[in-house]
Formats: structure tokens, C-alpha cells, sequence
């Protein structure tokens, strides 16, 4: 047996990706003995597996299989899990590896933290709240998206003021807070918008421009409803004649993908399959987590189907746009 | 079960873009994008994304067709290819080898190109084989050529994101190379000028910086008044003209007599607009242009595109990162076509025919004897056709009928050939005319390349067997020459093929599908197996050696409008269709999108006639007459109608003239002069 410390091999295995295959993998390496780090770039383990109802050939239940896999991982003695963390360096050799691993932040202290929820709250719908497991509050999902964060900082001002003495929102975060009343020359210097903050912090008519913009790139290729996991229906309105007009570059009616982002609304998984296959690199995943996030008056200045004049409105604008070649019933 | 993914190239424009066939038992069903594919990125277009819709249609051929009094009837492979066999023996027999021509397909591999290339040289004896580039990019072979010494795309797609300034003339990007046109938009989105300039208000007119609405036909006049405007300004780059170029101080003098005036009476474009464009693509660090068939299908095809390298030369933007010449090839695989010598004056690698020593080396390879002199051209066969001088023709998956001008001519030349051979994998409406229909494959159901416009070579794998009988091209290709007694055609493979071309090509020297199948994107020229492709033309000295200016000056259109053919009409393709049609028509979500032809009238000339949006009107030239429904739009200017051409039941070229640019032969596809009227009722 080699006991040269130098060469000596390492009774350790990093796992790299905590999906369906990682975690099987760490199980069955940790069963032999090995000790496991797996390593994850999203805040969870599960991956596409999680989002999915129904795997491929046998249609059986996707859950059924991953969740005693997911409960395993977490709770083996043998696998410690990494989880929002990137490799940065792999050095050594096979038997001796070292490597780097860079968490990325989470903007909460863990252990201030108390779990009480009220953050998630703010933004999050209520059937999302935290919930106790056996006696203990589950935190580890609590994390601020960067990608989607608009700096509003009701999360901080939920945390200062249920918890007065220990506030688990750590400063970074805390110095997010009031950012979007910060005036404009004040905001320079820090760090970059996001676009989801861009749009926030538009007033209604130039982020209808932004819209209107954005949207009539349009080429109309289909392919965000082609690739996306949860489009299904045989027929599709977006093919429809009587919303848009066929054959026309750009489209006269560009807002006609707010009917795909309202349609799939409630049952997209944020995978973002549609953004990036966009030729036109239209920014759709931002479409779906304002939808996600807010309702359409806040976002659009419109409740369609409400009341008779928002009705009256939406009606009318149909009208106006020549795409309407059916008579619209009142 | 049997699942599969097979990665394969997309088989409409030029772009290239890699996406997999999703194989399901021998049924191609879908398709998915290439996310690490470095043209689309993981992106496609409507046309893309539906690509294999038409692999399994109930109307593919399936089996030979050979005519009998009047009908085509079902026949063996060994029947159909001995008759061709024998026809075409016979034939070159009686009448000599010139009295037979080819076209080849730019939809074809290139193993399939330079198999015919190679049948039409060797078995016949003839260099009279093209392909459809002359009705597309000849002029930019002969314009480019003569420039620069090489008449290809200088600079990669992907650069484009990073050029400073872009000049699109005579190209509708964003519908006819969506991927390219997405391209554009993002680098004018990172800040890049965009400077447009196109008779037609395209989808890329509203991205623009600069619009310049020339008049069809007026693009010399306009460029040489942007140089004009650019010398005035002194935005020229001396260093580069003395060292890198020739024959500067001759076309000093001619563009200095372009003065704005002239430019504004005769193109149309005022000098403010004209000046704010000369000025951003001069003061840019890295200016492209970029061109396609609206500088090309002119009697001044070649002269436009020496304007285009002109400009170039004139302020140093070539030889480097995103600057350029980027003739854009409109068909998946034109530049290919054009590569492996499917052209009645060159060899593969635009290597001579008239030079000795070139025929030579083809010669010894070969192991027979080459004719010397050029062959026809495609239009110049249709005439020869037409006259009697062509007895026999083989047509591999081209569409005559409604690709080429004056259809009602092409009509008489093909039906007075002796014999007609067409190879396809529909049957077209020029197969329709065939004495011996071959079936081909689809690119889905065989091996090889494509070269995109940015001329990288790109594998096309084979996905299912192929459908009914049908065969791949160059398989019909080398067992027709078995059959009339040559050896040189013992392939068994497409790899084969490609040994061959780089062992003869020096621009494809270092090509071969082993390199490319372990992932190398190569773009030629590529002369050796360790060399890794050249990204851009003409870094540090030109192909020919020094960049050559030419004067050129400015000649009217063959056909201008008169009292009794009051417009202008010019054609062009949509971004929901290809060409004629044959593949595109059959696609369904490509049809409900635009069903067929219209013919677009600007609001103002349509009121003047009493036309009405969707008005059936009859449009009319010195040639013939098409039926058509109107689409009134001020997308066209006054005095301009615009037919896209790939209708079989209103087919835009029934109007179109045969006039030819001299040193290229591109037929003038863009102007020529049209009356219109609405159809009486009952008329």
C-alpha cells in the first residue's frame, strides 16, 4: 500500500452536477465508502428530473423515482452537498485531486436566520411559504436570485421588522435595500443593472416602447413554443389568423406573445429553453418572470375581461390594429 | 424502438446552421437546435425548425419515371439508367459532347457537385455544366475575383456582432438569412451603425441608422457617390491604398464625377442622407458591407460588386476582423457548388479550365482527355436549347421553370431538347417536362458536405434510408457512368469523393470528414491536413496580390419603364418560402403562413388604378402575363412592384427579361418593366 503522503491516494470523490445522474452516483459511491462533495451550480439538488411530471420511454411518475434519491442524498452521512457552487480550478491528478470551488452568494446569513419565511413572502405567492420539517425550519431555500432580483428591498424590510435583534439578510443584501429610490446619479458606480431591474425602474410608457420593441424583432419562428417543455395544445393560438396576420415581418401586433406568456403563466418551469433559442434574442424569460411575479395591470396597465371599459379598451385595440378581420363580438 | 440523434446541417439558405434529426425508427420526426453549433447558437428560423417536414411527403419520388407517349410510367433503376445511358451516348455520338449539358444543384453535397462536375468532363467530354449561381452569385465571382482574387464571403458570419459600422445593400437579411440578420441586429444593439440602402422597406429598415430608397438599378451611382462624398471628406485610407492596392489614381477621376446632385437626380437619395451615411461607415474602425441578390441580378451585376470591393479598398476595410465584402450565398450550398467547379469556366478550387497547367494535372488524375474551351452558361444553354445547338440536358435538382427569366422561353428550349434528364427529389415543375424522372435522396438520407456562405465546410450525416427507391445523387451520378464505360467512379463512399477533391483542390486541401466529424469548423481555404481554416480573407496581401480598383461607371438597366410598361418590377424571395417552392410549399406551417403569390403596389399607384388590397390584378410584361392577387403596401415606393418568385401558379420570371450581364452572364432578375391592371370580371 502506498503511504507516501505525497502520492497517496484521497478516499474522496467530488460529484459534479446534482441532477438525476449525480445524485445516483454520489449514493451508490458514498454506499461504497467513499466521501462524497457533490457539487451543484443551482441553490437545490433534483435538476430537470424535478421539473418534470412523466419520464421518458415508461411514463412513470418522475417524483416517485427522484424524491427518495433527493431525501438519501441529503441525509447520507457520507455525501456533504455543495450546492450553489461552481468549480474554479481542478488540479492534481487522478487519486489526488484538489479543487476550488466558488460559492456564489446567497445574501443570507444562515445562522442568523431565524426561517420565519416572511421575506420569501413578499414577493413569493402564500402557498410557497416555508414550511416546518420534524420539528425544524427549512431555510436552505431561501436566496436571492441575482438574475431576477430588482433590488426593491421589501425582503429586508420584512426581515428588519419581524426579527428586530438578529436579521438574517446579510448586508449586501441589506445594502440593496432602497435602491430603486436612490436617484439615478446616485446609482451609478454600483453594481450593473440586471434588465429585470431596467424594466423596473421604467415608467409605464417607455417600458411599453421597451415592449413593443423588443417584441417586434419577432420573426416568427415558432420556436419559442416549439421548444418549450410545458407547450402541449394541439392547436395553437399563436398560428391563429385572427390575432396575426400570417406572413408578415415584423409582426403589426407584436404583443401577440403576451397570449403565450399568459397561457403558460401558471405552469412555466423558468427553464428559459425559450430565450435562448430565440433568434432575435428577444429577452422572454424576463416576460415570464414578470408575469410570474406580477399581475397584468401592474405590468401592462390592463385587466383583460374585467371591467366593460377595460374591455371596451382591449376591444379597440384590436380594432384599431389591422390584424382584426373577423367582427369582434361586443 | 430505435431513438436517435444525428447532427446534420439545414438544407435551405446559406447560413449553415448545424441541428439534430430526431430519428424515431427510420421516421425523421422533429428537430432540434445546435446549442454549441457557432453559427445558429442553439437558434433557428421557421424555415430551420421545419426543415424535415418534407422528408416523408406522400409526394416524394419514389421510384424512376420514364416518359411513354405523353405519360410517365413507373420503371426499374437498370430500365431508367440504361435509356439515359443510351440517350445520352447516342447523342454525344451523333451531335458531339457540347451538344449535352448539365445542371448541377446547389441543394446537393459537394461530393455530389464534383461527381457531376467530373461525369459532365470525363464521361461527356463538355464543360457545359453550371448551377443555379448564375442566376444568383456570378457576378460576384467575376466582381470579387478580379478585386481581391477570390469571390467568396472575405469575413465569418460570426464577426459580424463586432463590426463598428454595417452596410447592407440589396439584402433582406433578417427573412432571407434570419440567423445573419439576428446578427446584425445584436451588433447594432452593442452600438454598430447600420446603414441600409435597398429599393424595398425590409424588416432591417427599421433598425437602421441611415435608409437610403435608391432607385432599382441605380446601386454604382449610389456607391460611387458615397465614395465620392467619402474622398471630399478625406475619410480615405491613404496607407492602405499605396501599399495594398492598384490602379487608384484612374478611379480617383471616375468617382469625382459623381457629384451628390448627380446622385440625388439619378438614384434618388438626397446629399444629407447620402452624407450621413458616407460618414458613419468612413469614420468607423471596422465597417462590413454586406450584399446579396439586389447588387448581383443586374446586367451591372459585376460592376456593382466592383463598386462594393471599391469602397472597401477605398477606406481599408478588408483583411481584417469584422470588416469586409460579405456577399451573402442564398443557397445552402451555392458556395459549394461554385467550389467544387460545377461551372462551364472552372475546375474545383476556381482553377482554370483555358490553364494548362491546371488542366493538366485534372487530366492526369482522370486519366483522359479535358476540352479546353469554356462551356455554356446557364441562361446561354437555354438559348442554345432553344436554337437547336443542345440536344440533351441533365438536370439534377434545379427548377428552371421558375427560377430563370423569360419562363415562357425556357418552356420552348426544354421541350424541343432531344432528351431531358431531371434528378430530384419532387417532381418539379421542370421534371414535369422530362423524358427520365431520377429519384433522388434528401439530405436527411445521405452523407457529405454543404459549404456555407462564410465558406465553412459543413457535414451533412445521414439520418434514415432512403425513401422508396430513391437514391443519393452521386450514387445515380457514378453508377450512370459505370454503365457508359468509365472506371473512374468506383466510390463507395461520399468520404471517397472528398479524398479526391482535396487531393485536387488546394483550397480544400486539408479537408477531409474524418477532420470534421471530430468537430473541426473549417473554413477554406484549408491546404493542408494541420491547418485549421481561415477565418477571414486577404489578411496582410490579396489572393491576386494587390487589391484592384476598377472604374466603373454607371449604366441604366437593360429595361427601364415606358409609357406602355409604366413600373418597375422587381422580384425577390420571402422569408416563409425557398426558391420555387418545391420544398418549402409542402411544409404545412410554411404554407398557412403565406399560401401564395401576391404582387406588392405602393398605396398611392394603387389608388391611381382602382386597386384594392387583395384586388386580383393582371400584371403584365413585353415577355407574358401573370394573374395575382395585390398586396398595397408602402413597403415598395411609388413606381416599384415587387413578386416574390416562388409561386408555381403566378410565376414572377414569366415577366422577367434574359438580359445579361456581360463578363458574368447573371440575368438582370431585379428590373425590368411590368404594366398592371385590375382583372376585369369576366374577361
Amino acid at each position: 500500500m502506498d503511504t507516501n503522503s505525497e502520492t497517496k491516494k484521497v478516499g474522496a470523490v467530488l460529484v459534479l452536477g446534482g441532477g438525476i445522474g449525480g445524485i445516483q452516483a454520489s449514493l451508490d459511491l458514498a454506499e461504497s465508502g467513499f466521501l462524497v462533495y457533490l457539487v451543484e451550480s443551482s441553490p437545490a439538488i433534483g435538476g430537470i428530473m424535478a421539473q418534470l411530471d412523466k419520464t421518458f420511454p415508461t411514463n412513470d411518475c418522475s417524483m416517485c423515482i427522484l424524491a427518495p434519491k433527493l431525501v438519501e442524498a441529503g441525509r447520507h452521512l457520507n455525501i456533504e452537498l455543495i450546492t450553489n457552487a461552481e468549480v474554479e480550478e481542478v488540479s492534481g491528478e487522478a487519486g489526488r485531486f484538489r479543487v476550488k470551488i466558488v460559492r456564489k452568494p446567497r445574501y443570507i446569513d444562515l445562522e442568523k436566520c431565524t426561517g420565519c419565511g416572511l421575506c420569501a413572502q413578499t414577493e413569493l405567492p402564500p402557498e410557497s411559504e416555508l414550511k416546518e420539517t420534524e420539528g425544524e425550519i427549512w431555510v436552505d431555500r431561501i436566496m436571492i436570485d441575482e438574475s431576477k432580483c430588482i433590488q426593491c428591498g421589501d425582503c429586508v424590510q420584512a426581515c428588519i421588522e419581524e426579527n428586530k435583534e438578529r436579521q438574517g439578510l446579510a448586508n449586501i443584501a441589506f445594502q440593496r435595500r432602497q435602491f430603486l429610490w436612490l436617484p439615478p446619479e446616485e446609482r451609478e458606480g454600483r453594481a450593473p443593472e440586471t434588465l429585470m431591474q431596467t424594466i423596473a425602474l421604467m415608467d409605464v410608457a417607455s417600458r411599453n416602447d421597451f415592449w413593443q420593441r423588443e417584441l417586434s424583432k419577432c420573426i416568427k419562428c415558432y420556436g419559442c413554443r416549439d421548444v418549450c417543455p410545458i407547450c402541449i395544445c394541439d392547436e395553437c393560438d399563436l398560428e391563429s389568423a385572427d390575432w396575426i396576420a400570417p406572413g408578415q415581418i415584423p409582426p403589426d401586433f407584436p404583443l401577440f406573445h403576451l397570449i403565450r406568456a399568459y397561457h403558460v403563466a401558471d405552469s412555466c418551469v423558468g427553464c428559459g429553453a425559450c430565450e435562448a433559442t430565440c433568434p432575435m434574442n428577444i429577452p422572454l424569460l424576463s416576460i415570464h418572470n414578470w408575469v410570474h411575479r406580477q399581475d397584468p395591470q401592474k405590468l401592462f396597465e390592463l385587466v383583460p375581461g374585467l371591467d366593460p371599459k377595460t374591455r371596451r379598451k382591449l376591444i379597440d385595440n384590436v380594432k384599431r390594429t389591422p390584424i382584426a378581420k373577423r367582427k369582434v363580438r361586443v | 424502438m430505435n431513438c436517435d440523434f444525428i447532427l446534420t446541417t439545414c438544407p435551405f439558405c446559406g447560413c449553415g446552421c448545424n441541428l439534430y434529426l430526431q430519428v424515431l425508427d427510420n421516421q425523421v420526426t422533429g428537430i432540434i437546435p445546435c446549442k454549441t453549433d457557432p453559427i445558429s447558437e442553439g437558434k433557428l428560423c421557421i424555415k430551420g425548425r421545419h426543415a424535415h417536414e418534407f422528408i416523408h411527403h406522400a409526394d416524394r419520388l419514389r421510384t424512376p419515371l420514364i416518359r411513354q407517349g405523353g405519360r410517365f410510367r413507373k420503371a426499374s433503376w437498370a430500365k431508367a439508367l440504361d435509356v439515359v445511358s443510351q440517350r445520352l451516348s447516342s447523342i454525344k455520338r451523333d451531335f458531339g459532347p457540347n451538344a449535352v449539358a448539365f445542371l448541377s444543384s446547389a441543394k446537393c453535397t459537394n461530393e455530389e457537385n464534383f461527381a457531376l462536375m467530373k461525369f459532365a468532363r470525363t464521361v461527356i467530354g463538355t464543360n457545359n455544366i453550371d448551377h443555379c449561381a448564375r442566376l444568383c452569385h456570378a457576378s460576384t465571382v467575376t466582381g470579387l475575383m478580379s478585386a481581391f482574387g477570390s469571390g467568396a464571403m472575405t469575413n465569418s458570419i460570426p464577426e459580424i456582432e463586432n463590426a463598428d459600422c454595417i452596410f447592407v445593400i440589396g439584402s433582406n437579411t433578417i427573412e432571407q438569412h434570419p440567423l445573419i440578420g439576428a446578427r446584425i441586429v445584436k451588433a447594432k444593439e452593442k452600438g454598430a451603425k447600420l446603414i441600409v440602402a435597398d429599393p424595398r422597406r425590409t424588416a432591417l429598415v427599421s433598425y437602421a441608422d441611415v435608409y437610403l430608397q435608391i432607385k432599382p438599378g441605380t446601386d454604382v451611382c449610389l456607391l460611387n457617390g458615397f465614395m465620392n462624398t467619402l474622398l471630399q471628406a478625406g475619410l480615405i485610407d491613404n496607407r492602405f491604398i499605396t501599399e495594398r492596392t492598384e490602379g487608384f489614381e484612374a478611379f480617383r477621376k471616375k468617382i469625382e464625377e459623381y457629384t451628390p446632385e448627380r446622385v440625388r437626380k439619378l438614384a434618388g437619395i438626397n446629399k444629407n442622407e447620402l452624407q450621413k451615411a458616407a460618414l458613419a461607415y468612413g469614420k468607423a474602425e471596422r465597417a462590413t458591407i454586406i450584399y446579396a441578390m439586389g447588387v448581383t441580378q443586374h446586367t451591372t451585376g459585376t460592376d456593382n460588386v466592383r463598386s462594393c470591393a471599391n469602397l472597401a479598398l477605398l477606406t481599408g476595410n478588408v483583411g481584417r476582423e469584422s470588416t469586409g465584402v460579405n456577399p451573402l450565398r442564398g443557397q445552402n450550398n451555392v458556395q459549394g457548388a461554385c467550389d467544387m467547379g460545377a461551372l462551364p469556366n472552372f475546375y474545383s478550387g476556381y482553377q482554370s479550365v483555358e490553364d494548362k497547367a491546371a488542366r493538366g494535372k485534372f487530366e492526369g488524375k482522370w486519366n483522359t482527355e479535358l476540352p479546353s474551351q469554356p462551356g455554356l452558361t446557364e441562361v446561354e444553354m437555354t438559348d442554345a436549347a432553344f436554337e437547336g445547338s443542345i440536344k440533351a440536358m441533365y438536370i439534377v435538382g434545379e427548377n428552371p421553370m421558375l427560377s430563370e427569366p423569360f419562363v415562357g422561353r425556357v418552356r420552348e428550349a426544354l421541350e424541343a431538347l432531344d432528351f431531358l434528364v431531371v434528378q430530384d427529389v419532387f417532381l418539379s415543375e421542370t421534371a414535369k417536362l422530362a423524358d427520365v424522372v431520377l429519384p433522388a435522396a434528401s439530405f436527411a438520407e445521405k452523407e457529405g458536405t454543404f459549404t456555407n456562405t462564410d465558406r465553412r465546410v459543413l457535414r451533412v450525416r445521414k439520418a434514415i434510408e432512403t425513401v422508396g427507391e430513391s437514391r443519393p445523387d452521386w450514387v445515380i451520378i457514378s453508377q450512370l457512368a459505370q454503365r457508359m464505360g468509365s472506371d473512374q467512379f468506383d466510390y463507395n463512399s461520399a468520404p471517397d469523393i472528398m479524398m479526391e477533391i482535396s487531393a485536387l483542390t488546394p483550397i480544400y486541401g486539408g479537408i477531409s470528414h474524418e477532420r470534421l466529424d471530430i468537430g473541426e469548423s473549417l473554413a477554406w481555404p484549408c491546404p493542408r491536413p494541420d491547418h485549421l481554416g481561415t477565418k477571414f480573407l486577404h489578411q496582410g496581401t490579396f489572393t491576386r496580390g494587390k487589391g484592384c480598383f476598377t472604374p466603373v461607371d454607371y449604366i441604366e438597366p437593360a429595361e427601364m419603364p415606358d409609357e406602355e410598361f409604366p413600373f418597375i418590377l422587381t422580384t425577390g424571395r420571402l422569408m416563409f418560402h425557398f426558391h420555387t417552392g418545391t420544398i418549402t410549399r409542402r411544409i404545412p406551417i410554411l404554407d398557412s403562413e403565406v399560401s401564395s403569390g401576391f404582387v406588392e403596389v405602393n398605396p398611392q399607384d394603387a389608388q391611381r388604378l382602382g386597386i384594392g388590397q387583395r384586388s386580383k390584378v393582371v400584371v403584365a410584361s413585353r415577355r407574358g402575363q401573370i394573374e395575382v392577387s395585390a398586396s398595397v403596401t408602402d413597403r415598395v415606393p411609388s413606381g416599384v412592384v415587387f413578386i416574390p418568385f416562388h409561386f408555381a401558379e403566378c410565376v414572377a420570371n414569366v415577366l422577367t427579361a434574359a438580359n445579361l450581364d456581360p463578363e458574368a452572364k447573371i440575368p438582370e432578375l431585379k428590373v425590368c418593366a411590368v404594366n398592371i391592371k385590375r382583372r376585369r370580371k369576366n374577361a
